[in-house]
């Protein structure tokens, strides 16, 4: 964490404090989350990410509060019975390696009705199943959402709108929600930084909740507004080499105009003191840049007074696009291996409800891959030493206020 | 001798604390034409999944400040204890999506409201309910 970033979060969170008493006057209130974390991972060759919006992990089996550390203030005001404005700021680790504080949401909703709802302005990217809470560590029961499943989702929000309808059917609820816009974001991701700002974005969820049951069907897709920045390797492609091969690799290397879609399947089952979940997603990607994958999870936890213990797996596989082979172009051949993606995580944990609105979690992640496993790291190299297996220990406090 | 075996027993037992079983009771204003509610209804306005009642109000459920209360209807709701109620409101309300219960007081404040709001629902214990609301949900805990 740069010096900068470093004071600008302290400062942040010395302001935060001194206001930190949930605050609700009239129809306005003021909270906040937030999540002290640490953790570690053994292997020396690769550094474990929550996501892959984030420019620098952790490794080397040193104690780290880089990757869960979060801070998010949320005020909201409620003009009328059926009108809502609600601004959320965070300050995480973002692209850049700061922690300046961003504007997470800033959008107003419209309720005519206790079936309609319409938001507009910087709403969450809601492209898998708990994608826009994956912040708030206090509302799930792991340390952090599984890095197979969320990891490659590097969106947060998108300026637009959305609009979901709900209605009983069948002895449940159904939910279906539209949203489109355009993302306001950038990403760290080799080389440099990668600006993917007005992107449009447009997706559907289904849902169908049941007793304790929740169904949940998502589909979204972005068409990137911008290319990766891998000059000059395009120029020599196309006009130095010049074969059919080599002018399809460059083409490959293209980002801009392509699409990507996510689809992703969930159930969650809530009864009482257990909890289970599993997912399913399938991210096909357009470009060449970018290997389409699949993950899954399944996760349970069963609560026992204030402590739940809870396990997991997941996965995260990845189909390689044989762009470029037997050109000989090293950089080539590392772009093309970069976002593969081959392995499972098995999880054990547990969180501790200690006090009001507070949860202390522990939890080791054994994860087991193949070294072409590089995707789902900040600054992993093939041929490193990077053996594909690492184990992640993590110890959080999680708050709301 | 047996009997005055019995007898101490008896006192004895007496003289533990015994907890008040008092039934909650959810109720709403007599002028909302809602004769009764399903358990799936309250759940779903309590969670914030639907808020429509079955005369096609919003609904306003209404939350008591004493924790002990709350969990008691939380836990005979839907078997969950209070850090998961209050989790999964930080799931909904920091996703910028469903806003939680109003929380008031006191039993008496969530009545006052009752009886001000034709859409305001709130739990009660039965014998705080009086006859200004109606009684249109039993939750035995």
């Amino acid at each position: 964490m740069g010096g900068k970033g470093f004071s600008g979060f302290l400062l942040t969170l010395a302001v935060l404090c001194m206001g930190s008493v949930q605050a609700e006057a009239g129809d306005f209130s003021l909270r906040g989350f937030g999540t002290v974390g640490l953790a570690r991972s053994s292997s020396d060759h690769a550094e474990f990410v929550r996501d892959l919006s984030q420019p620098l992990g952790i490794k080397g089996g040193e104690w780290s509060g880089r990757i869960d550390s979060v801070l998010g203030l949320q005020a909201s005001w409620r003009a009328t019975d059926d009108l809502e404005f609600v601004g959320q700021a965070i300050a995480r680790l973002r692209y850049d390696r700061s922690r300046d504080p961003e504007v997470m949401w800033a959008f107003a909703k419209w309720e005519p009705d206790a079936r309609v709802s319409l938001r507009a302005g910087r709403i969450g990217a809601d492209f898998m199943m708990l994608a826009d809470s994956r912040l708030v560590g206090y509302s799930y029961l792991p340390a952090r959402p599984s890095a197979d499943f969320f990891g490659p989702l590097f969106f947060s929000h998108f300026d637009g709108a959305d609009a979901s309808l709900t209605l009983p059917l069948a002895g449940g609820l159904v939910r279906g929600k539209l949203f489109a816009g355009e993302t306001r974001e950038k990403t760290s991701g080799a080389p440099g930084i990668w600006d993917t700002s007005g992107s449009p974005v447009a997706g559907m969820v289904l849902d169908y909740l049941q007793g304790p049951w929740l169904f949940r069907a998502n589909y979204a897709q972005i068409r990137f507004s911008s290319d990766i920045n891998f000059a000059p390797l395009p120029f020599i492609l196309r006009n130095v080499i010049g074969t059919p091969q080599a002018i399809a690799a460059a083409d490959a290397l293209v980002t801009k105009d392509t699409k990507t879609r996510f689809y992703s399947l969930g159930i969650v089952y809530d009864d009482g003191p257990l909890q289970v979940q599993g997912m399913l997603n399938t991210i096909d990607q357009e470009t060449g840049v970018f290997q389409n994958s699949s993950a899954g999870y399944l996760l349970a936890g069963y609560r026992f007074g204030m402590l739940t213990p809870y396990a997991g797996v997941s996965w995260w596989k990845s189909k390689f696009k044989p762009f470029g082979v037997g050109l000989g172009i090293p950089d080539l051949d590392r772009i093309m291996a970069a976002s593969g993606s081959d392995q499972t995580t098995y999880t054990l944990g547990a969180r501790w409800d200690f006090h009001d609105n507070m949860a202390l979690k522990l939890q080791w992640d054994a994860i087991r891959g193949s070294p072409q496993s590089l995707f789902p790291y900040a600054r992993a190299n093939g041929g490193s030493g990077w053996n594909g297996r690492t184990d992640v220990l993590s110890v959080v406090m999680d708050f709301v206020f | 001798m047996r009997r005055l075996f019995i007898t101490v027993c008896f006192w004895s037992l007496a003289a533990l604390p015994m907890p008040v079983l008092a039934d909650l009771v959810v109720v709403a204003n007599p002028q909302s034409g809602i004769a009764h509610l399903s358990l799936d209804d309250v759940v779903n306005i309590y969670l914030g999944r639907y808020r429509r009642l079955p005369s096609g109000a919003t609904a306003e459920p209404i939350d008591i400040s004493d924790n002990e209360m709350r969990a008691r209807f939380y836990r005979g709701l839907v078997r969950k204890s209070l850090p998961e109620i209050n989790a999964y409101w930080a799931r909904l309300v920091f996703a910028g999506k469903t806003r939680p219960p109003l929380v008031v007081e006191s039993p008496e404040a969530a009545l006052r409201r009752v009886v001000a709001e034709p859409g305001s629902i709130a739990y009660l214990e039965r014998s705080q309910a009086g006859r200004q609301a109606k009684i249109v949900f039993e939750l035995n805990d």
